[in-house]
């Protein structure tokens, strides 16, 4: 195991420490990655991108009180951003479908199909709150009530 | 107050990347303050996670070998001090001090360009004293056997 010293940044990262969170985190991840992107080499290209990155946000994934694999998601989400723009950008010409990556999930299958819309489109599709809203025709009020009863539902499923 | 803060679903909105800067930091300066929102993000994040691990695909054999390589790569770039201005010149000798060494490798040298008239004379005097030296030595041979041939002749009018 090579160690590293990120002398610019003015700290030590031993690569075993990114090892530690790739061995903890890299199939969450890739799973994520893989239903937006479905495809299997894209999505090993963006997790590598990913790690690529985490010695130098150790610092901030290893703050306490954060939470690792939440930060390494909002990671991946920027990686993601201009992969999300051009399925934007191909859905707009088209007829709007529903936003459901993937329904043989366990807890988005226990969702109603407003709640998969809203669920599935901010997570997988990298929508915003404001364009589901316009999407739905509701307000941006409505579209946040309508994500906490996903999570109520994702809570209640796993119990 | 707070009750209504957590329903509103601006911490689910934080949690899945859909808040807008304004509300993320509206949502980490209420998780400082007050001990309830930190309690409902951290049992969000988990959610989250729940999610992301009934998703999760182990990565390709190899994934993490490409990361460590690509990590590896990233060469820190040493800090370089500039000199400190003194009005004696004092040469830095130093050999980590930042500069590629190439003289004491280089199989080459660089001259000036006035050198080049220096070789031409040289070239052509080189070509007419050898020329001499021929021409000399031809007209040698020749008085040689000349010389050779009257030694001849005046032993023979001795005789």
């Amino acid at each position: 195991m090579v160690d590293k010293n990120f002398e610019s940044s003015g700290i030590t990262v031993p690569n075993n420490h990114v090892s530690a969170l790739y061995n903890q985190y890299a199939g969450m991840l890739l799973g994520y990655i893989f239903e937006v992107v479905k495809n299997m080499t894209v999505a090993e290209q963006y997790l590598i991108a990913v790690f690529k990155d985490v010695p130098y946000e150790l610092g901030e994934l290893t703050k306490p009180g954060s939470n690792v694999f939440c930060q390494l998601q909002i990671i991946a989400r920027k990686k993601l951003a201009g992969f999300f723009d051009s399925v934007h950008n191909c859905e707009d010409g088209a007829e709007r479908r529903p936003a459901i990556a993937n329904t043989n999930n366990k807890y988005i299958g226990t969702m109603n199909s407003e709640q998969q819309l809203v669920f599935c489109g901010i997570y997988w599709h990298g929508k915003t709150i404001s364009r589901l809203a316009i999407e739905l025709d509701k307000t941006e009020d409505a579209v946040k009530k309508i994500l906490k009863e996903c999570f109520t539902t994702i809570r209640n499923s796993s119990r | 107050m707070i009750r209504e803060y957590i329903d509103s679903g601006i911490l689910e909105a934080y949690v899945i990347g859909a808040a807008s800067e304004q509300e993320e930091k509206e949502v980490l300066r209420m998780k400082a303050k007050y001990p309830e929102v930190k309690e409902a993000l951290l049992q969000l994040e988990l959610d989250m996670e729940k999610v992301a691990r009934h998703t999760a695909i182990i990565p390709p054999t190899g994934t993490w070998d490409k990361i460590e390589r690509e990590i590896n790569e990233i060469t820190p770039r040493p800090e370089v001090k500039p000199a400190k201005f003194s009005r004696t010149f004092k040469p830095n000798n130093d050999k980590d001090n930042g500069f590629i060494e190439v003289g004491s490798t280089s199989t080459h040298m660089r001259i000036h360009k006035n050198w080049r008239w220096v070789f031409a004379a040289v070239f052509v005097l080189g070509k007419i004293f050898l020329g001499c030296a021929i021409y000399f030595y031809l007209e040698n041979r020749q008085a040689q056997l000349q010389i050779k041939e009257l030694k001849t002749e005046i032993s023979h009018y001795q005789k």
